[in-house]
């Protein structure tokens, strides 16, 4: 050590000076160490960038160029992505302040509300982007369907898809509860009731006492007979830690099977649509690249890239980071924007001794609680589980390859589509109509056994007419895809309905109203 | 395909651009509303301007808040009213930015909405005062304000409005306002002479207490002085009057108005009015502001007005009575805080039973009996209900005994319109129930005759008297004495207490002013009965007896 001390390199300049000109070097360094492969300027750098950062790497390096138009996707799963984000952060800037017990809780939000330094603002947030991740879900997974993205190779990510469509709704449905005023309580109390409806059947069949599958899912949401602090700790838990943990899980899952499963969808002659291709611009790969495929020889099976050129790519950085950096801050300015002039709603305290009238649940259940004033086993539990099924099946039972790619693709197309919408629009108002002007059986024969009105309630009856009409196309066409389109579309265009009436036109008692304006005083 | 590729490339570029500049602008917005234009910081701001200069530099812009563990108030109103908050002064003399009056309660201890309402958690002026949708409880309007007493206060020994302002009328005439202040009158004279002491303000004297020897002590000092107020003032009181002016000073509690309006609510014309949730009602019908003071002012004007087929008739109040009563309502809204700061008569009412009002017959028979049984015990008739009997009639009366009275009080009559009014279900003290009855009693001013037959002696022909029954009872008493708009006669209670006296007789005599006439007594339109066959329609009504 003192010999290397007592004979420094004459060339080198003394250690003070090393030692200024690295701290002078430092933000340069600090850039180059953070970006591991030097600063993305090149195409190339850019390339090694992606695919050395450990968030970018779940894009490909190289973006299709029919992934980028604006109308293949419209940007939604980003958008929702980005939903889940800014929901992240605000929520857990609220739950610096918020404090799960019952009367607590409604005060806490009181504070966050009145005096935490932005606090309503975040609250808004909070509560905007919720309602737009759960719209944007919906329409995510419209595009999927109507694109016939779920095709193979992709069946199961639609699944993963369908999994976390289901978390949104109970992400959205458990942060409902947190306020503890009014809405929430009656909101939670109706999907607690929902929760519990087999015991309709049951009832019905007087096995109950038996067998109280109703009972003890309740009793599992709720963790007691009523809405109370358990239910509320339980909400909270699922709230802010079990199901974000599963979201960012399936997600990520959700989006490495994109990239895996071979990018977007795209029709087969994407590449004649684009018109010619971009030559000398960007570094057009050898159909014999000078690279080993020493994992190709011992794993089985091909990537989806093997034999096409890569020639209709460019660069992920930047076109791509552009394009989800635009969809981000757009939905970022909408959330702010909405925040800035909507507050979330605040009712009185929970009041388990005033029940509100009427009761609403979250207005994304408003469709089902519409079918629930009929038969509650039906409508929250029986028609739901059939579309999640149906849902889930469209990918195993579609094995066409028509019109994958291309909005409304498929044999029928967009015709179909249309008439779908004027058949399923046609049969919901028809019937709701029907029941809102004449009732239904109890109304005709007050004596109907609960079971007949279970199995025969508006309800059914419009899930066998659309399910009837979708078997028709399928026949006419001699085409699932076409079944699939039908189907989906009369469900898309039920949905839509009934949530418009329930959400507006339902007033105390369910009663029907023009206006809230017409709902009785007292 | 190159400007194609670069037009996407730009397009996405923009639409970066403008949605990030416009939730950066959205952002910066926010954060300037948070921090110049909050309700609060533009009061506090103004305020400021308008302090004297050495005040204002010491005065800080910041939300200021008292919160009150024991009253479970975290009311921010002082965020605003700075004047009020703990240790500050605010604008010296002004009445919503300087300090608050004095009062009983310190509102540094005690906070601010327990009394004035409102939600205290607020910071906006529109949510703080309560007048947003969604918050069930707005402030007290400022003419009510004393009625915030009634939300601890929930227990107030008042007696009725009668026996109020006899005692009032009875403090006045005895002069003693001479030298004692009583809500903000009186108190001019010095009773020691000019320069001496004054007599003590007894405007809450019935919450501080007041000597029961006073008359005697006055007395005293009468003797020992030689001029001045305590001989020309003070003079010889005879002890009804002492009495009446000892009620008079236990409800001088700091709220006359509030004291005022309770007892116009147990005056014997006024039924019981049910509290309202104030969210839940409609102001359709309701001229003027949208409060809850004007909602309850109309609903005692027109009841059918502002409540669609309200069963409530007009009471035909004057508009002074409508703001007493409107008052008393606005007083309902009880808190709960800890016992510990429950008033003393508070925790006598609701731990130790005593009734809340005073409890004379005169009172008790007011709040609990002349809604249906009527004022003076005429008996009422409202529009689609059977009458209510007079319970006054002197041939009722004249048969039964207080022994009577007082069970069918206690007991009721099961499954008709009188509950049973004893200590386990009603909660009238066996006390009061016999206060009841002797003012009852009063009311006809009718001894019971006395009966020297034996409960039960009635014997007769039970076919005859079902024949008779039929043909001339059963249609106002009902086939099987079920009652229609003649009393029940199945009745358990009734046929336990009725002895056959009492049957016998009224079946024989009849009850004045009501449609049952004596059918001992020849009649053009109805049949009369003999005593034998009345026997045997008393033994007939027997029979029902222990069945349903």
């Amino acid at each position: 050590m003192n010999q290397a001390a007592e004979k420094p390199n004459a060339t080198e300049p003394p250690a003070s000076a090393r030692f200024i000109e690295n701290l002078k070097a430092f933000p340069n360094r600090l850039a180059d160490t953070m970006f591991r492969t030097g600063r993305p300027q090149s195409d190339r750098t850019r390339a090694t960038f992606v695919f050395g950062n450990v968030f970018l790497h779940l894009h490909s390096v190289r973006t299709h160029q029919w992934s980028l138009r604006w109308s293949t996707t419209w940007g939604l799963g980003i958008a929702t992505a980005s939903c889940f984000f800014i929901l992240l952060l605000t929520g857990v800037l609220l739950m610096f302040y918020y404090k799960p017990y019952p009367e607590v809780a409604y005060l806490s939000i009181k504070d966050i509300h009145f005096v935490v330094p932005t606090g309503r603002f975040m609250r808004n947030i909070h509560r905007w982007s919720g309602n737009m991740m759960v719209v944007l879900v919906l329409l995510h997974m419209a595009r999927a369907f109507y694109t016939a993205a779920y095709r193979a190779p992709r069946e199961f990510n639609w699944l993963i898809g369908m999994a976390l469509l289901v978390m949104t709704l109970g992400l959205s449905f458990t942060g409902y509860l947190l306020p503890w005023d009014q809405l929430a309580y009656w909101a939670i109390t109706i999907g607690a009731n929902i929760a519990q409806s087999p015991r309709e059947v049951t009832d019905a069949l007087g096995i109950t006492e038996w067998f109280d599958v109703g009972g003890l899912q309740k009793l599992i949401l709720l963790g007691s007979e009523d809405v109370g602090e358990e239910a509320l700790i339980r909400f909270y838990l699922l709230h802010v830690m079990i199901l974000p943990l599963a979201v960012v899980l399936l997600m990520a899952v959700h989006f490495w099977r994109i990239r895996k499963d071979g990018g977007m969808t795209r029709p087969a002659d994407a590449e004649k649509r684009l018109g010619s291709r971009v030559d000398g611009v960007y570094p057009v790969f050898t159909a014999a690249p000078e690279k080993t495929y020493s994992l190709a020889a011992i794993v089985k099976g091909r990537t989806a890239a093997v034999g096409e050129g890569p020639e209709w790519t460019l660069p992920s950085m930047p076109h791509l980071m552009f394009a989800e950096a635009a969809v981000f801050m757009l939905t970022i300015a909408l959330s702010v924007i909405l925040a800035l002039f909507l507050d979330a709603p605040l009712k009185e305290v929970a009041n388990p001794a005033v029940p509100e009238n009427p009761a609403k649940a979250p207005w994304y259940f408003l469709g089902l609680q519409e079918l629930v004033a009929h038969s509650a086993f039906m409508g929250g539990i029986g028609i739901p589980s059939i579309v999640l099924i149906g849902l889930a099946l469209i990918p195993y039972l579609d094995r066409e390859t028509e019109g994958t790619g291309n909005w409304f693709g498929g044999p029928g197309g967009g015709p179909l589509v249309f008439r779908s919408v004027i058949v399923g629009l046609a049969a919901v108002v028809a019937l709701e109509a029907l029941v809102i002007r004449f009732g239904w059986l109890r109304q005709w024969w007050p004596a109907t056994p609960q079971l007949v009105v279970t199995l025969l309630n508006p309800g059914t009856l419009l899930t066998v007419l659309y399910a009837w009409y979708s078997l028709w196309c399928l026949r006419r066409f001699d085409s699932t895809r076409a079944g699939a389109l039908a189907l989906f579309t009369c469900f898309v265009c039920g949905f839509i309905v009934l949530t418009v009436i329930g959400t507006y036109f339902r007033g105390p008692n369910w009663d029907f109203y023009w206006s809230p304006s017409q709902w009785p005083g007292h | 395909m190159l400007c194609d590729t670069s037009r996407k490339m730009k397009a996405n570029k923009h639409l970066l651009l403008w949605s990030s500049l416009a939730a950066l602008g959205v952002l910066i917005w926010a954060a300037v509303d948070e921090n110049f234009y909050r309700d609060w910081r533009v009061i506090q701001r103004q305020v400021r301007a308008r302090l004297l200069p050495s005040q204002a530099d010491a005065f800080a812009i910041r939300l200021r808040q008292i919160v009150s563990r024991d009253t479970g108030a975290t009311d921010r109103c002082v965020s605003c009213h700075v004047g009020m908050a703990p240790g500050e002064s605010g604008i010296e003399g002004d009445r919503l930015y300087g300090r608050h009056p004095d009062v009983v309660h310190d509102p540094a201890s005690f906070g601010c909405t327990v009394c004035h309402g409102g939600q205290g958690r607020a910071t906006s002026t529109a949510d703080a005062h309560g007048k947003v949708p969604h918050w069930p409880e707005p402030m007290v309007p400022k003419e009510y304000s004393l009625a915030g007493c009634g939300s601890c206060h929930t227990h107030l020994s008042v007696p009725n409005l009668a026996e109020l302002q006899k005692g009032k009328l009875n403090f006045e005439q005895a002069d003693c306002l001479a030298c004692h202040r009583m809500d903000g009158r009186g108190g001019t004279m010095r009773p020691g002479g000019a320069g001496g002491q004054e007599g003590p303000d007894l405007s809450r004297v019935g919450a501080t207490g007041f000597k029961q020897d006073w008359y005697e002590h006055h007395w005293a000092q009468k003797k020992k002085a030689a001029t001045g107020p305590w001989v020309s003032a003070f003079g010889d009181l005879p002890p009804a009057q002492r009495g009446a002016i000892d009620e008079y000073l236990r409800s001088r509690v700091g709220a006359p108005g509030l004291v005022e309006g309770k007892a116009l609510f147990h005056m014997p014309e006024l039924t019981a009015v049910g509290n309202k949730d104030p969210g839940q009602v409609s102001f359709a019908q309701v001229p003027g502001e949208r409060s809850v003071a004007n909602w309850l002012k109309q609903h005692f004007r027109a009841p059918a007005s502002v409540v669609h087929r309200s069963g409530m008739p007009e009471l035909g109040l004057t508009e002074r009575q409508i703001d007493q009563l409107t008052f008393y309502l606005l007083s309902l809204r009880r808190r709960t805080s800890g016992e510990t700061l429950w008033p003393k008569d508070r925790i006598r009412a609701e731990r130790f039973g005593a009734r809340e009002f005073a409890t004379d017959g005169a009172t008790l028979y007011g709040t609990f009996c002349a809604a249906c049984h009527g004022q003076k015990g005429e008996g009422m008739r409202y529009p689609g209900l059977p009458e209510f009997p007079a319970i006054a009639n002197a041939d009722f009366l004249r048969l039964v005994s207080n022994d009577f009275l007082r069970e069918q009080i206690k007991q009721g009559r099961p499954g008709r319109r009188m509950p049973a009014w004893g200590a386990s279900e009603g909660g009238l003290s066996g006390e009061e129930i016999g206060r009841l009855v002797t003012y009852v009693r009063g009311l006809g001013a009718v001894p019971f005759e006395g009966d020297s037959q034996p409960r039960r002696w009635a014997k007769g022909d039970l076919a005859q008297g079902e024949k008779l029954y039929t043909e001339v009872c059963a249609s106002c008493h009902g086939d099987r004495g079920e009652g229609k708009v003649a009393p029940a006669l199945n009745n358990r209670v009734f046929l336990n207490l009725a002895t056959d006296t009492y049957l016998y007789k009224t079946i024989q005599n009849g009850r004045s002013g009501t449609s049952m006439a004596g059918f001992g007594a020849g009649s053009s339109v109805r049949r009369t009965l003999t005593d034998a066959e009345t026997a045997s329609v008393v033994a007939f009504i027997r029979t029902w007896e222990g069945k349903k």
